[in-house]
């Protein structure tokens, strides 16, 4: 990583160790669309340091999500060579990318994505029915990942009956609960209100510092880029 | 929670269309059930009858009448046909309720002495038996015709004569059981003798058949081989079988009724399926990001697969459970009771079978898993990007 492509947004946290767990060499991402190719990546290098907390931003079209998508092993680059936690998943088949997802990444979207008839606890436990654990135990695990976020309280409420910031949260513990590495947010604040969101952020804060978790944040909100150890911008498929 | 309780959590999406469909497919079961009992009990005379009991009709057809002097090579010469145990006669009369002539009832002439040695799947009170014979007017009556016209022994009644005209008296003198299935528990039995003497002398003397029993069911054939062979150089030829292969005759008549009633028992669970498939796929489309999200998280294809045919299948249970929930009390108090007391000589019983109760519950489960196929290949076909990409 370049320190041209990148830039410190405070520079009292420093990243926590230099060891990338995320490496991206010449990335390309080529989409099709009818007969029109657009290149959405395009030669990308990037890494991304264990432990770290670090955002992506840029304009709308810009490869954003789509490098997130890749980091996380939800697609596949066109080119180049993609190393994620010591797996090189660019070179992974289908099964053996969603074990490893199940795995390796919590996810947190924008749009909360929680499952409606589902009770917080039972969606924070989603990912913990791929294991082998026994329901006690993976009860017992959703019980204390939303405690680490704060709705102790609420583990028997349903989506609808919380509030988007409370929606966000629950969303987080379900990103926690399986222990992953990364954690992955595509505009996580994008539909709070300014409290919830910084509620959000310094909960993602607090998972990174007393968590040691490394996260990875899409963002347009300048406030939230502000939380990040290091902001990335794209533009065209390339870091500015 | 657990992968199969995630499953059936599902059904509660929306619970205004789930509710809808549980009860399509239970209305759709409640159908099937109500035909296929139906059918059962149509069949069921001909399924239980009797292997050992024959009955000789004349080899024209049944319409037409035997001479009675043929029963005596059954009885006045007993031992002549071997094989035969007993043998007796009757004669239909077509009566009809004096008032209530659309309620179609079974009503013999026969031979008193004899008749119930060989039908002892009828049984009657000793005493009232004896009553009956002693009286030349005494009727002897089945319990559900007793309970369809409320008629009790004692009561003097009258039928109207179709093949017999004329306005005919009788006397209740005792009321039967029936001791198998396949018996009509609604017939009217009176003496042959009070038919045969009110008759005009060219009518007399002719009987409907003769009915015998066989020391052997194995024997049946060989036995109604020999019969009709002592009849072969008579004017009136015989044809003799089994009571079963008889009933079974008969109801080949009516084999193009029943035949359509098993295809439109098809075709209500062939709707059916297309109400679950159209419910699922529905539903499907619109849990497209939920599904996303699952995939990201590490669901695989298959899960996503098994949690569309599991709600299909859960919904076609609950379907098909609110069905039978319904039918069992509808068909076995209410329209089987009404059937069997008013039209017992089609329907002697009229009650769910436990297999067309199983079929009905493995049906709606099997197509429900059917109906959920095309939706649940479709959702293992999602691409997760485009899976999240797509709102709610």
């Amino acid at each position: 990583m370049s320190e041209a492509t990148a830039e410190r947004s405070d520079a009292k946290k420093p990243a926590k160790t230099a060891r990338p767990i995320i490496e991206c060499r010449g990335i390309t991402r080529t989409f099709w669309r009818a007969k029109e190719r657009l290149d959405v990546l395009d030669g990308l290098d990037l890494d991304i340091a264990e432990g770290s907390f670090e955002a992506l931003m840029g304009p709308s079209g810009s490869g954003k999500t789509t490098l997130l998508n890749l980091i996380a092993g939800l697609d596949r680059p066109t080119a180049g060579k993609l190393v994620v936690a010591g797996t090189e998943v660019s070179a992974m088949g289908d099964a053996a990318l969603a074990r490893w997802r199940s795995q390796t990444i919590g996810f947190v979207f924008q749009h909360f994505n929680l499952i409606p008839v589902l009770t917080a606890l039972e969606n924070v436990e989603l990912p913990l029915l791929l294991t082998k654990l026994p329901a006690s135990e993976r009860k017992k695990r959703a019980q204390i990942a939303l405690r680490v976020v704060g709705l102790e309280d609420r583990m028997h409420h349903r989506p609808q009956q919380l509030s988007g910031g409370q929606e966000q949260r629950v969303g987080i513990a379900r990103a926690i609960v399986h222990d992953p590495k990364i954690i992955v947010a595509d505009e996580p604040t994008g539909e709070l209100d300014r409290h919830s969101a910084d509620d959000v952020l310094a909960l993602l804060e607090k998972l990174n510092t007393e968590f040691d978790k490394t996260i990875l944040m899409v963002t347009h909100d300048p406030a939230a880029a502000a939380r990040a150890t290091i902001v990335h911008k794209l533009d065209k498929g390339r870091l500015t | 929670m657990t992968l199969a309780g995630l499953t059936v959590k599902n059904i509660g999406h929306n619970w205004l269309r789930t509710v809808l469909t549980v009860l399509g497919v239970a209305i759709a079961i409640l159908s099937f059930v109500l035909i296929r009992t139906t059918i059962d009990a149509w069949e069921t005379a001909a399924k239980h009858g009797a292997q050992d009991r024959l009955s000789t009709i004349n080899r024209v057809t049944f319409v037409m009448p035997l001479p009675k002097r043929y029963f005596q090579e059954f009885n006045g010469e007993r031992g002549k046909i071997e094989g035969v145990t007993h043998a007796t006669w009757a004669n239909w009369f077509g009566g009809k309720h004096a008032t209530r002539e659309g309620e179609f009832f079974a009503n013999f002439a026969v031979d008193t002495d004899s008749y119930f040695d060989v039908y002892q799947d009828m049984a009657v009170p000793p005493d009232q038996l004896a009553a009956w014979k002693e009286d030349r007017q005494g009727a002897i009556i089945g319990e559900a015709l007793a309970k369809q016209f409320d008629w009790n022994v004692g009561d003097d009644v009258t039928l109207v004569g179709t093949i017999y005209p004329g306005e005919w008296k009788f006397h209740i003198r005792g009321i039967y059981v029936a001791t198998k299935k396949s018996v009509d528990r609604a017939q009217f039995i009176f003496h042959w003798d009070y038919l045969n003497e009110n008759l005009p002398p060219d009518r007399r003397d002719m009987i409907g058949w003769i009915a015998s029993t066989v020391d052997s069911a194995g024997r049946a054939a060989a036995v109604s081989e020999a019969i009709d062979k002592e009849f072969d150089d008579e004017d009136v030829q015989t044809r003799t079988m089994s009571e079963q292969a008889m009933n079974k005759e008969f109801l080949g008549g009516a084999s193009a009724i029943l035949g359509a009633l098993d295809i439109v028992s098809l075709i209500i669970m062939l709707i059916m399926m297309l109400v679950l498939g159209n419910t699922i796929a529905m539903g499907v489309r619109e849990r497209t990001q939920e599904y996303g999200v699952l995939l990201a998280l590490g669901f695989r294809p298959r899960h996503i697969a098994a949690f569309v045919v599991g709600e299909g299948v859960t919904i076609g249970l609950l379907g098909g459970g609110l069905g039978l929930l319904i039918a069992y009390p509808l068909i076995e108090q209410g329209v089987g009771r009404f059937l069997e007391e008013n039209m017992g000589a089609w329907f002697p019983y009229f009650s769910i079978p436990p297999e067309v109760a199983a079929m009905a519950l493995g049906f709606a489960a099997l197509l429900a898993a059917i109906a959920a196929g095309i939706p649940a290949y479709r959702a293992t076909k999602l691409d997760v990007i485009d899976a999240l990409r797509r709102l709610a």
